[in-house]
């Protein structure tokens, strides 16, 4: 069972997309599994600014899934502070909960690579060459959640935090229960619309996922709201 | 950025420092060919010395070149009867490791690696003899040209150009040769510098570089040069003659047009300064309308 086969237009327009845009990468597949590898251009304005090696490997579930990314030339040092996993390779490119404003569910794939991944590694770039990330970072694990789901919420209140996050992980939300604003008012006569609208868009696997991490840092995952702020745009 | 500046960070870009590798792989082949000499006349008293560029302090990143003189004390005849001979005895020696090609008074060896060295880098190395105990003038051999004896003095040349002042104009019209592929000697080059801006030293570097060539431009047909070391005995007008004249006017009536309509820039291309801050630009430029996305690692 792979989308490859479930749906072989969408394989086909993915991969001409792809292939049209980055002349440099392949569609491959192996143990039905898609790949997509070769050289990724970190590109603009019709210049190449930079490229590097990359292997995507699409989820079974694509286009619903985010890709795994490993940058295959071992030029990225595999440091947590370059947002590459030590044991795997692989690459922190964007926090799920955050997909929604950067590659909405079932975006064509080429706009992840023009999206999400052409920042991630524009950004690489720049850390090499001495600048900051162009966009901030998120904290790692828990923290960085946290951070999200405070900008996000406007709220540093963990408790309010993981109840927001239980009902977007919930089958179903109802209106009589209570808001997770604390006002002690219900849910249809307070933040009914923006929980529906959340729900929207961040997936329930997502939520859950961030819920449980929450719950298990615990007071460890609030910090600083000075730490890590999100940062402006490159300044040179 | 004024004109001056723009020339100095170029020139700045183009110097090799004592410990570039470039500088090393250099002294590296000077030792090698000095060794092989050394090896093959063990009875001779040999002066060898480097000549070009380094010892001048002309020298560009963008293209150099190893020179070496090779001179036999004089009255010494264990490398050689005749200055044919010590030249030839040299070039044998020289080809136990090396394609040699006789190129004028000197020797010009192949076959080290190019590619770990500038452009058209080369090795020459001209071998003399000492006209007396004092060990400052010497007799070349000349392996083309009608006279086959020419007398000279290597301090003659190396003062006449470090003692000049003008060493920053000669490195600037040294690289305005490479880039417009001019294929004029380094030695005439530099003398006709030297004649071209002798009274214009106190100038800014930029109204030097003008000045030569404005004078390139409308008067090379007047341009002569003279050997400082041997001004009657060394006729150098076959190194000028004037086809190269012709070949020098256009592109130094081109360079000024570009000054002139496009700046200073223009000639040299951006300095690594400008190429860093247009770099910085570009990247911040595409970081703008890039998604703001922000990594995130999962496991803290
Ligand atoms: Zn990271
Ligand atoms: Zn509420």
């Amino acid at each position: 069972m792979t989308w490859q086969h479930d749906d072989p237009v969408l394989y086909e327009k993915e991969k001409a997309e792809v292939e049209a845009h980055f002349p440099e990468l392949r569609f491959v597949v192996e143990n039905s599994l898609v790949y997509v590898r070769g050289n990724f251009a970190v590109m603009f304005e019709e210049q190449v600014l930079d490229h590097y090696s990359v292997e995507l490997q699409l989820p079974r579930n694509h286009p619903t899934g985010l890709p795994v990314v490993r940058e295959t030339g071992g030029r990225i040092p595999r440091q947590t502070d370059r947002h590459i996993i030590a044991a795997d390779g692989t690459a922190c490119v964007l926090l799920p909960d955050e997909r929604w404003r950067l590659w909405p569910v079932g975006s064509p794939l080429l706009e992840y690579l023009t999206g999400p991944l052409h920042s991630f590694f524009l950004g690489q770039t720049m850390v090499e060459e001495g600048h900051s990330w162009p966009f901030g970072q998120w904290a790692h694990g828990a923290k960085g959640v946290f951070q999200f789901y405070r900008e996000m919420l406007k709220t540093s209140d963990l408790r309010v935090m993981t109840t927001y996050l239980d009902y977007l992980a919930a089958k179903k939300v109802k209106g009589h229960w209570l808001c997770p604003c604390k006002s002690g008012k219900k849910l249809r006569d307070c933040h009914f619309d923006q929980v529906k609208d959340l729900r929207e868009k961040i997936s329930r696997k997502d939520a859950e996922k961030s819920f449980t991490t929450l719950k298990a840092a615990g007071t460890s995952a609030i910090e600083d709201p000075e730490a890590n702020p999100p940062a402006p745009i490159f300044q040179s | 950025m004024t004109a001056d500046e723009y020339l100095y960070d170029i020139l700045a870009s183009q110097t090799l420092g004592d410990d570039s590798d470039e500088v090393k792989t250099l002294q590296r082949h000077r030792a090698d060919v000095e060794k092989l000499i050394r090896d093959n006349f063990k009875d001779t008293a040999l002066t060898v010395r480097y000549a070009g560029s380094k010892a001048k302090g002309t020298m560009n990143k963008e293209s150099y070149d190893l020179d070496i003189i090779s001179y036999v004390s004089s009255g010494d005849n264990t490398a050689g009867e005749s200055l044919e001979d010590i030249y030839d005895n040299h070039k044998k020696a020289l080809a136990k490791e090396y394609t040699v090609e006789p190129k004028g008074s000197a020797l010009r060896l192949k076959g080290c690696n190019p590619e770990d060295l500038g452009v058209d880098f080369h090795i020459d190395v001209v071998p003399g003899r000492f006209t007396d105990e004092t060990q400052t003038d010497a007799y070349l051999y000349q392996s083309d040209g009608d006279k086959k004896r020419l007398k000279t003095n290597l301090d003659v040349h190396l003062d006449h150009v470090r003692d000049s002042c003008l060493i920053d104009a000669i490195r600037v019209a040294k690289l305005w040769r490479v880039r417009n592929r001019l294929p004029i000697r380094t030695f005439v080059l530099e003398l006709a510098v030297i004649k071209l801006l002798t009274d214009k030293k106190k100038k800014n570097l930029s109204a030097q570089m003008e000045h030569f060539w404005t004078q390139l431009r409308d008067n090379s047909a007047n341009l002569t040069v003279q050997d400082p070391a041997n001004p009657n005995g060394n006729d150098l007008s076959k190194c000028l003659d004037d086809n190269l004249k012709s070949q020098l006017a256009a592109p130094a009536k081109h360079t000024l047009e570009q000054i002139d309509s496009s700046g200073w820039e223009a000639v040299f291309g951006k300095t690594e300064k400008q190429e860093k801050a247009a770099r910085v630009e570009i990247l911040r430029r595409a970081a703008a309308a890039a998604t703001p996305s922000r990594p995130w690692l999962p496991k803290a």
